[in-house]
C-alpha cells in the first residue's frame, strides 16, 4: 500500500510542479490547449486508475486476508481463554478455573481462542504482533484467535479511550513451549501458597483484615473480592498494576502504599497503614508464586 | 422612476386583502421561500422520527421478549381511532388553504379553527392514554419503556407546536389575510400532513408488538 | 470607479443607500440582519473558538513532548483533548465555513442582496454564540467533558462520568445544532430561490455547488446526532434506558446513531473548503475550470454517498464479517468523486497560466496535503490494517490532514482571497507566503510523524507514554512542530490584522475573478448591487457584454428595485424571475430568541424543571415576537 500511495502522491505533487514550471504556457504539454484532452485526464486519474487500484485493494484485503482477522469458527481452536476488561486493569481466566491478571500465558503454536469482555466500559484488547484489535463491549462477548508462531513475550495494550488510567492499562502475552505452558496452567489452578516467613504470616493477616480483602482474590483464603484483580500468583508475575510498573518489592510498596501517586484517578485507594503494615503486605504478596 | 423590466412580476409582500393574496399565489411559479423552509425543516424532523424509531427496532432485535419484563403489550383500537382522527383532520386543513387562496378568509378561518379543535381533542386523548401507561409502568423501568415513552412524547411535542402555529394563525387570520399570513397558513398545512404520517408511522411502530 | 458617474445613476445609489442603511453603533450590530455584517460576526467568534482549540492543542502537545511528563493530569488532559475536539469542528469549522464564508458570499454570488431568511440568519448567530459559550462556561468551572468528541457510552454515561461534564457536551451540541440546522435550511433557500434571474443551475458558481451539498448533508446528518444526544440526557439526568446492556440497552446504538452522523459531518467540514479551492484556482490560472459539470456532480456525490459508510469507523467493535465488508466497499466508492475533483484541481493548474499568490499558495498546500490525508484514508478501507490502526496516531494523522491541511487551509487561502473585498485593503503578499510555508511545514512536522507512531503501536488519547516505548523523539518533534504551526498561524492572522489598518486601499477586483462579488465594490454596499446583475455563465466577471449592460441598466433604473429592501426571487432551476421579495431590516427578536433558548438548556443541565419550563413559555413568546412583524409592515 505504502508503494502505491507513494507513486500516486508523486505523481500529483509531480503535476503540480509541471504547473509551476509552465505557468507562463496554457493548455498540456505536447498537446496545449485540448478541453477534450483535459477531460481524458481527469476521467481517467480521477476515475479510471483509482478505480482499478481500489478494487484491487478491496479483493486483497477485504475478501482474502479478511479471513485470518475474523472471529475463529467454531471448532477451530484448541483452548479458550476468557478476558475481561476493567478500568484499568485485565481479568483473564483458563477453562480448568484458572484465574490471573495482566500476564496472560498460551502455548506456542497453538490456536487460541481469545473471548474478550467488558466489566465496566468499552476497552478494547490489543496485541500488535498477534492480531488485530477487538473491541470489550459490556453486555457482549466478541472473539478473535491468538497464535504465536514462536515463542516470546508481547505486549498488549487497551485501545479504547476508558477513562482517567487508560494510558496505564497494558499487559503481556507469554507464548511459551506446551510443557513449560501445562505446568503454569497446573500451578494457577492451584490455590494460594501459605505463607512462609513471619513477616509473610502477618502480611496476610493486614491483607485479609484491613481492606485488601474487600476488592482482591487470594484462591484459598478469606480474600474473595472481584473489584480489583485476582493476586493468587501474583510473584509469579514480571510487572505490576497493568504493565505499568516492575514487580520488585520496592515497586509493590510504592503502588499499595500511594497508588494515586502511581495512576491518579486509579480505583485503589490509599489506606493509609503505615509502612510497617506496607512492608509485611509486600512480604506476603512476594510469596504467593 | 424605477420600473420593473416586467410589470407583472408581483411584489408580494404588498398583497394584503382577500383577493390579492391569492392573485399573488396563483401567480408564483414556484413555491415561496417560508414553503421551502418548512419543507426542509420537515425533513430534519421526518430524519429524527425515523432515528427514533430506528432505535425502537434495534433496540427490539437485541431483546428477546418485547416487551420485556411482564409489561403488558399495548391494546390496539384506541390509539389507531385516534390516529385516524388526527389523519382526518388533513381534510379541513387541506380546504382551509384552498379557501384562503380563493378569497374566502371566513370559511378558512372556520375550518382552520375545526381541524384546531379536532387536533386539541386528539392530544388531550393522547395524553390521557400516555397518563394510564404511566400507571402501569414508568419509563425508567428498561428499554423498552424507556424508548417507547420517547417516542411518543416526541410524537405530542410535535402535535403541541402544531397547536400553537394553529392558535397564532387563528388570531392573525382574524384580521384578514395578507400574502405571508397565506404562506404561513400552507405551511401549517403541509406541517399537519408530515405530524400525520408520522403520526401514522409512530402509532404502528408503537403497537408493533400487538400487531 | 474611474469612469464618471452620470447623474440618474447617482440618484439612484443615494436612494438605496438610504434604504439599507445599517442601524449605527453597537445597537446596529446587535439588531442586523445583513447577511454581511453576520458573516463578520461569524467570523470573528469561530475564530476565537479556533484560538481556544489551539491553546488546548498546544497544552496536549505539551504534555506529550516527553514520556512521564505531568504538565496536565490525566483529568485534565482527557479534557483538553475532548474540548480541542469538540471545538475545534462544532464552534469552529463549520461556523467558520457555513456562517462566515457562507453567509458572506452566497447573496453576492448569485446576484442577490440578502439571504432568503434574514432574521433567521442572524438568530443562528446569536445561538451559536450563546451555545459556545455554554460549553465554555462547563470548561471554565472545571466540567468540561471527558469522555472524547464522541462521547463513547458507557463511559459517558452517569455512572462512569458522574459530573455535569457530558451534560454540557450533550447540550451545547444541541443547541449548536440548532444553529447549524437553521443555517443549512437557509442556505439551501437562498441556494434555489433568490439567485439572480438568469442564474440558471448550470450557470451557478462552484462555489454554490459546494454549500448546497453541504447544507443538504447537515439537514439530513443532523438529526441522528441530535437523537443520540437526547437520548443520551434522557438517560443520563431522568434515568432511562438506551446504552446500558443490563437493562436492555447497548452501547453500540450510541456509536450507530453518533457515526451515521459522524461520518457526513466530515463530509460537511471539507466540502465548503472545495467550494473555496473551486472559487480561488479559476482566477488565479485565469481558466475556467477543467470538467465544471463533473466536479458539480461529484461536490453533490460526496454529500450523498457519506450517509453510507458510517461503520468503518467501527471495524474493531465485533459486527459480522458482511457489515464490515459492505461498509469498506461503499468507503471506497467515495475516492472517486474526490478523486475527480482532485485531477480536475490539479488540470486545471497545469492548463492555466498560474500566478502564485498567496490565496493560490494555499490551496496548493490544500491538495498536497489533502492527497496524503485521502491516502491514508483509503488505506482504513483495508479491513485488517484498519483492524490494526484504528485507535492509534495513525488515525490521528489521517484526519489531521484532512481537517486541518485539507479543510483550514483553504479557510486560510479564502481568507486572503477575500480579505480586500470584504475591507477594501490589501495584505502584505510576501508576509502572507511566508505565513503560508510557515504554517504549511509546521503542519508536516506536526502531523507527518503521528502516521509513524500510530503504525508503531501508539494509542491515541494516552495522557502519557513510557520512555521504554521507543516514541519519545518523534513526540518531541510533533510538539516542536505544533508551536512552529502555531507561530505560522499567529502570522497569517497578525498580517491580515495589521493589513485591515494599513494594507493599501484595494479596488473592486484586485484578482481579475471569476465571480459576481469582484463586480461590486471592495466592501461592498449594504444592498451588494445597486443592479441586479445580468447573468450567461458561472464565470460572470469575465463577460463583458453582461457587466456592460449592468452599467446601462443602473442609469434606465431597470433591475434596480429601489422601493424598498427588495430582493427578486426566482424559480428554483432556470431562474425566471418570479417575485420581489422584501427583506427585513433590523430586529431585536434574534438575540432574545436565542437568550431564552441559553435560559431553558441552563435550566436542563442544572435540572431545574420548573425553571425550564418556565423559559420554554418565555421562548414561545419570543417567537411570537419574532413573527409579529410581517414583511409588508417593514
Amino acid at each position: 500500500m505504502l508503494v502505491v500511495a507513494s507513486i500516486v502522491f508523486l505523481g500529483a505533487v509531480g503535476m503540480l510542479v509541471m504547473g509551476w514550471v509552465r505557468r507562463d504556457r496554457p493548455g498540456l504539454p505536447f498537446v496545449g490547449e485540448n478541453e477534450t484532452a483535459n477531460t481524458f485526464l481527469v476521467v481517467l486519474f480521477g476515475m479510471g486508475i483509482p478505480i482499478a487500484i481500489l478494487v484491487a485493494l478491496f479483493v486483497i484485503s477485504d475478501l482474502v486476508l479478511l479471513k485470518e482477522t475474523d472471529a475463529p469458527d467454531a471448532g477451530s481452536t484448541a483452548m479458550t481463554v476468557t478476558v475481561v476488561g476493567h478500568q484499568w486493569f485485565w481479568e483473564a481466566s483458563y477453562e480448568g478455573g484458572a484465574e490471573t491478571a495482566n500476564e496472560i500465558h498460551i502455548p506456542v503454536r497453538t490456536p487460541v481462542e481469545l473471548v474478550a469482555r467488558s466489566a465496566d466500559v468499552i476497552h478494547s484488547f490489543w496485541v500488535p504482533e498477534l492480531n488485530r484489535k477487538i473491541d470489550m463491549i459490556p453486555g457482549q462477548a466478541n472473539s478473535i484467535e491468538l497464535y504465536a508462531e514462536r515463542p516470546g513475550v508481547f505486549r498488549g495494550q487497551c485501545a479504547e479511550f476508558c477513562g482517567l488510567q487508560h494510558a496505564h492499562m497494558a499487559f503481556r502475552v507469554y507464548a511459551e513451549p506446551r510443557r513449560r505452558f501445562d505446568s503454569w496452567l497446573a500451578s494457577s489452578e492451584r490455590p494460594a501458597a501459605d505463607p512462609q516467613s513471619t513477616q509473610a504470616k502477618q502480611g496476610q493477616r493486614y491483607f485479609l483484615e484491613d481492606g485488601c480483602a474487600a476488592c482482591h482474590t487470594i484462591a484459598g483464603t478469606q480474600a474473595e473480592g472481584t473489584v480489583g484483580p485476582n493476586l493468587t500468583h501474583l510473584a509469579g508475575r514480571d510487572t505490576i498494576a497493568a504493565d505499568t510498573l516492575p514487580n520488585t518489592p520496592e515497586d509493590l510498596f510504592r503502588w499499595i502504599q500511594n497508588p494515586q501517586s502511581v495512576k491518579p484517578g486509579t480505583k485503589m485507594p490509599g489506606l493509609g497503614l503505615g509502612a510497617k503494615k506496607y512492608h509485611a503486605i509486600v512480604a506476603y504478596l512476594t510469596e504467593l508464586r | 422612476m424605477s420600473s420593473v423590466p416586467r410589470s407583472s412580476i408581483p411584489r408580494s409582500m404588498e398583497a394584503s386583502g382577500p383577493g390579492e393574496a391569492g392573485a399573488v399565489a396563483a401567480a408564483r411559479r414556484t413555491a415561496p421561500s417560508g414553503w421551502w423552509g418548512a419543507a426542509l425543516l420537515i425533513a430534519t424532523e421526518a430524519t429524527l422520527f425515523s432515528c427514533l424509531i430506528a432505535t425502537y427496532f434495534y433496540l427490539r432485535f437485541k431483546t428477546g421478549e418485547w416487551p420485556p419484563n411482564g409489561i403488558e403489550k399495548p391494546s390496539v383500537t384506541l390509539p389507531l381511532v385516534f390516529t385516524g382522527m388526527l389523519v382526518a383532520t388533513s381534510l379541513p386543513m387541506f380546504l382551509s388553504v384552498k379557501a384562503a387562496k380563493g378569497g374566502a378568509v371566513r370559511a378558512a378561518w372556520w375550518l382552520l379553527a375545526l381541524a384546531t379543535a379536532v387536533q386539541a381533542t386528539y392530544l388531550g386523548l393522547q395524553i390521557h392514554l400516555m397518563v394510564d401507561d404511566l400507571n402501569s409502568f414508568s419509563p425508567q423501568v428498561n428499554a423498552y419503556a424507556s424508548i417507547y415513552y420517547t417516542l411518543i412524547t416526541t410524537h405530542h411535542a410535535h402535535v403541541a407546536i402544531g397547536l400553537a402555529l394553529d392558535a397564532w394563525l387563528l388570531w392573525k387570520l382574524a384580521r384578514g389575510i395578507t400574502n405571508y399570513r397565506l404562506i404561513a397558513l400552507r405551511v401549517a398545512a403541509f406541517y399537519w400532513y408530515f405530524v400525520s404520517v408520522a403520526a401514522v408511522a409512530v402509532v404502528l411502530t408503537q403497537l408493533y408488538p400487538s400487531l | 470607479m474611474t469612469v464618471s458617474t452620470p447623474p440618474a445613476t447617482t440618484v439612484r445609489i443615494n436612494r438605496l443607500e438610504r434604504i439599507w442603511k445599517e442601524t449605527p453603533g453597537l445597537l446596529g450590530w446587535l439588531t442586523t440582519t445583513d447577511h454581511k455584517r453576520i458573516g463578520i460576526l461569524y467570523f470573528f467568534t469561530s475564530l476565537f473558538f479556533f484560538g481556544a482549540g489551539g491553546v488546548e492543542a498546544l497544552l496536549i502537545r505539551t504534555q506529550l513532548i516527553g514520556p512521564n511528563q505531568s504538565t496536565l493530569d490525566p483529568a485534565t488532559f482527557n479534557e483538553m483533548m475532548s474540548t480541542h475536539g469538540t471545538t475545534m469542528i462544532f464552534f469552529f469549522v463549520v461556523p467558520m465555513s457555513l456562517g462566515a464564508f457562507g453567509n458572506y458570499l452566497i447573496p453576492l454570488m448569485i446576484g442577490a442582496r440578502d439571504m432568503a431568511f434574514p432574521r433567521l440568519n442572524a438568530l443562528t448567530y446569536w445561538i451559536f454564540l450563546c451555545a459556545g459559550i455554554f460549553l465554555y462556561v462547563g470548561v471554565f468551572s472545571g466540567n468540561a467533558p471527558s469522555a472524547g468528541w464522541f462521547d463513547y457510552v458507557p463511559l459517558a454515561s452517569k455512572a462512569y462520568s458522574p459530573g455535569p461534564g457530558i451534560d454540557f457536551y450533550a447540550l451545547s451540541l444541541l443547541f449548536v445544532g440548532i444553529s447549524t440546522t437553521a443555517g443549512a435550511i437557509n442556505a439551501i433557500v437562498t441556494i434555489f430561490k433568490l439567485r439572480a434571474p438568469g442564474m440558471s443551475l448550470n450557470r451557478m458558481p462552484l462555489f454554490c455547488f459546494a454549500f448546497l451539498a453541504v447544507s443538504f448533508a447537515l439537514v439530513f446528518a443532523l438529526p441522528a446526532l441530535s437523537t443520540a444526544l437526547i437520548l443520551l440526557e434522557l438517560e443520563r439526568l431522568l434515568g432511562f434506558h438506551f446504552f446500558i446492556p443490563a437493562s436492555g440497552g447497548d452501547p453500540i446504538l450510541w456509536q450507530n446513531l453518533f457515526w451515521i452522523f459522524g461520518h457526513p459531518e466530515v463530509y460537511i467540514i471539507i466540502l465548503p473548503a472545495f467550494g473555496i479551492a473551486t472559487s480561488i484556482i479559476p482566477t488565479f490560472v485565469r481558466q475556467k475550470m477543467v470538467a465544471f459539470p463533473l466536479v458539480a456532480l461529484a461536490e453533490i456525490l460526496v454529500a450523498f454517498l457519506g450517509f453510507g459508510v458510517w461503520a468503518h469507523h467501527m471495524f474493531a467493535v465485533g459486527l459480522a464479517s458482511a457489515t464490515t465488508i459492505y461498509f469498506a466497499a461503499a468507503s471506497l466508492v467515495i475516492v472517486i468523486p474526490s478523486g475527480i475533483q482532485l485531477f480536475s484541481w490539479i488540470t486545471t493548474i497545469v492548463t492555466g497560466t498560474p500566478r502564485f499568490k498567496t490565496p493560490l499558495l494555499w490551496i496548493i498546500g490544500f491538495i498536497v496535503l489533502f492527497i496524503m490525508g485521502g491516502l491514508s484514508g483509503v488505506t482504513f478501507a483495508a479491513i485488517p490494517f484498519d483492524q490494526q490502526t484504528t485507535d492509534t496516531y495513525y488515525v490521528v494523522a489521517h484526519f489531521h490532514y484532512v481537517i486541518f491541511g485539507a479543510a483550514v487551509f483553504p479557510l486560510l487561502g479564502g481568507m486572503y482571497y477575500w480579505f480586500p473585498k470584504v475591507t477594501g485593503r490589501m495584505y502584505h503578499e510576501r508576509w502572507g507566503q511566508a505565513s503560508f510555508w510557515l504554517t504549511f511545514v509546521g503542519t508536516n512536522i506536526t502531523f507527518f510523524p503521528m502516521h509513524i507512531l500510530g503504525l508503531d503501536g501508539m494509542p491515541r488519547r494516552n495522557y502519557t507514554y513510557g520512555p521504554e516505548m521507543g516514541w519519545t523523539g518523534l513526540n518531541l518533534i510533533e510538539t516542536l512542530g505544533a508551536y512552529l504551526l502555531a507561530l505560522g498561524l499567529l502570522s497569517v492572522f497578525a498580517n491580515l490584522a495589521i493589513s485591515l489598518f494599513r494594507g493599501e486601499r484595494a479596488g473592486n477586483d484586485p484578482w481579475g475573478g471569476d465571480t459576481l462579488e469582484w463586480s461590486t465594490t471592495s466592501p461592498p454596499p449594504e444592498y451588494n448591487y445597486a443592479v441586479i446583475p445580468k447573468v450567461s455563465s458561472p464565470y460572470a466577471m469575465w463577460d463583458e457584454e453582461d457587466r456592460e449592460e449592468d452599467r446601462r441598466n443602473l442609469e434606465l433604473g431597470r433591475k434596480t428595485l429601489e422601493r424598498g429592501h427588495e430582493t427578486p426571487a426566482s424559480t428554483a432551476v432556470d431562474a425566471e424571475w418570479d417575485e420581489i421579495l422584501e427583506m427585513p431590516s433590523h430586529s431585536a427578536w434574534p438575540p432574545l430568541v436565542a437568550l431564552a433558548m441559553a435560559a431553558v438548556f441552563t435550566m436542563v443541565l442544572l435540572q431545574q424543571w420548573l425553571g425550564a419550563a418556565i423559559f420554554t413559555a418565555i421562548l414561545a413568546l419570543t417567537v411570537v415576537g419574532f413573527h409579529l412583524k410581517e414583511p409588508e409592515e417593514a
